[in-house]
């Protein structure tokens, strides 16, 4: 089963290659002259005006953590759809049963207004 | 079989590597970007081992889904370093037990005879069609289908657990609600008014 999967270990090592390759070639023969207005950080040509980092608001990490819970779900999907026409229809009404509990998370959350955005 | 153990050892010294990384980066965008190789390299791990479909759920919904998610956060966030730094003294011998407690608890697992070598005898590699996910699927639905409908109320705790957390509505913000908009006919916003001319004299 693994040597299906040699030709994403050639993949990745031709990827580390060229993507450290490259970085590693600017850096050995690039010119390598820094001063102190270089290095400083700028907003189109003017000082920052101020820091990038803020306060977020926690309505972010509702929306992020809905849709890792989605993703999971997803992920459930796939192996059930690969043996669907072995395991009959027990597994079907298995995964239907699934869906409808996670369906209605997904109503009390629409309900709620937790997927709108203001 | 030689080659399989030259990949494990990459693969397991990158992901070591990684993981100390992540505990001693002093910029936590950096050390998200290292628990991101250690990921990466523990999908290689399990692929080692065979669990084909985990090894990509784990690509897909940690390095794909979750880490991004951790990194905006980590990226946008202001953390004050040094605010952080200055109870290191009074919290470092809580640190350091609950350190000792988790190596203890992992030694205890880890040289249990659940996990001797003996148990499992020598991995048997699988032939080139063999199919991780259909025989995953082909108990997950049928045989541990009670474990797998606990899934999904975990995953509606989840849902529950995160609105109930983070919901609040503001009365004052203003948002378009797309029904009453389609909904709004002539006479509700037009108002014709007659209004007499007025004459010169």
């Amino acid at each position: 089963m693994l040597e299906n999967y040699l030709p994403i270990l050639i993949f990745l090592a031709i990827g580390l290659a060229v993507g450290g390759g490259a970085m590693a070639a600017g850096f050995l023969l690039g010119p390598h002259r820094p001063d102190a207005e270089k290095n400083s950080p700028y907003e189109c040509g003017f000082e920052a005006f101020e820091d990038a980092r803020m306060k977020f608001d926690v309505r972010y990490y509702l929306v992020a953590i809905l849709f890792i819970i989605f993703d999971l779900e997803i992920a459930f999907l796939f192996p059930w759809a690969v043996v669907l026409g072995e395991i009959g229809m027990f597994g079907f009404l298995a995964m239907v049963l699934f869906l409808g509990i996670l369906v209605v998370g997904f109503i009390y959350e629409w309900k709620k207004g937790a997927l709108e955005w203001e | 079989m030689g080659f399989d153990k030259l990949v494990f050892y990459v693969f397991a010294a990158v992901l070591v590597f990684a993981a100390l990384r992540v505990i001693t980066c002093r910029n936590p965008v950096h050390a998200v970007f290292y628990l991101v190789l250690a990921f990466l390299n523990s999908a290689g791990l399990w692929l080692l081992l065979e669990a084909e479909f985990l090894a990509m759920t784990l690509v897909l919904v940690y390095v794909g889904a979750v880490m991004v998610l951790f990194l905006f956060v980590v990226m946008m966030l202001d953390i004050n370093v040094a605010e952080m730094r200055a109870g290191m003294r009074r919290f470092a011998p809580v640190g350091v037990g609950i350190g000792i407690l988790l190596v203890v608890e992992m030694a205890l697992i880890v040289r249990s005879s659940a996990f001797s070598p003996e148990k499992f005898g020598n991995l048997v590699r699988s032939p080139a069609d063999y199919s991780n996910t259909k025989a995953l699927g082909s108990v997950l639905y049928t045989e541990h289908v009670y474990a797998f409908e606990i899934a999904a109320v975990i995953l509606v705790l989840a849902i529950i657990a995160a609105i109930a957390l983070t919901l609040r509505k503001r009365p004052k913000t203003r948002y378009q609600d797309p029904a009453r908009q389609v909904s709004v006919r002539r006479e509700d916003r037009v108002r014709l008014v007659d209004v007499p001319s007025e004459k010169r004299g």
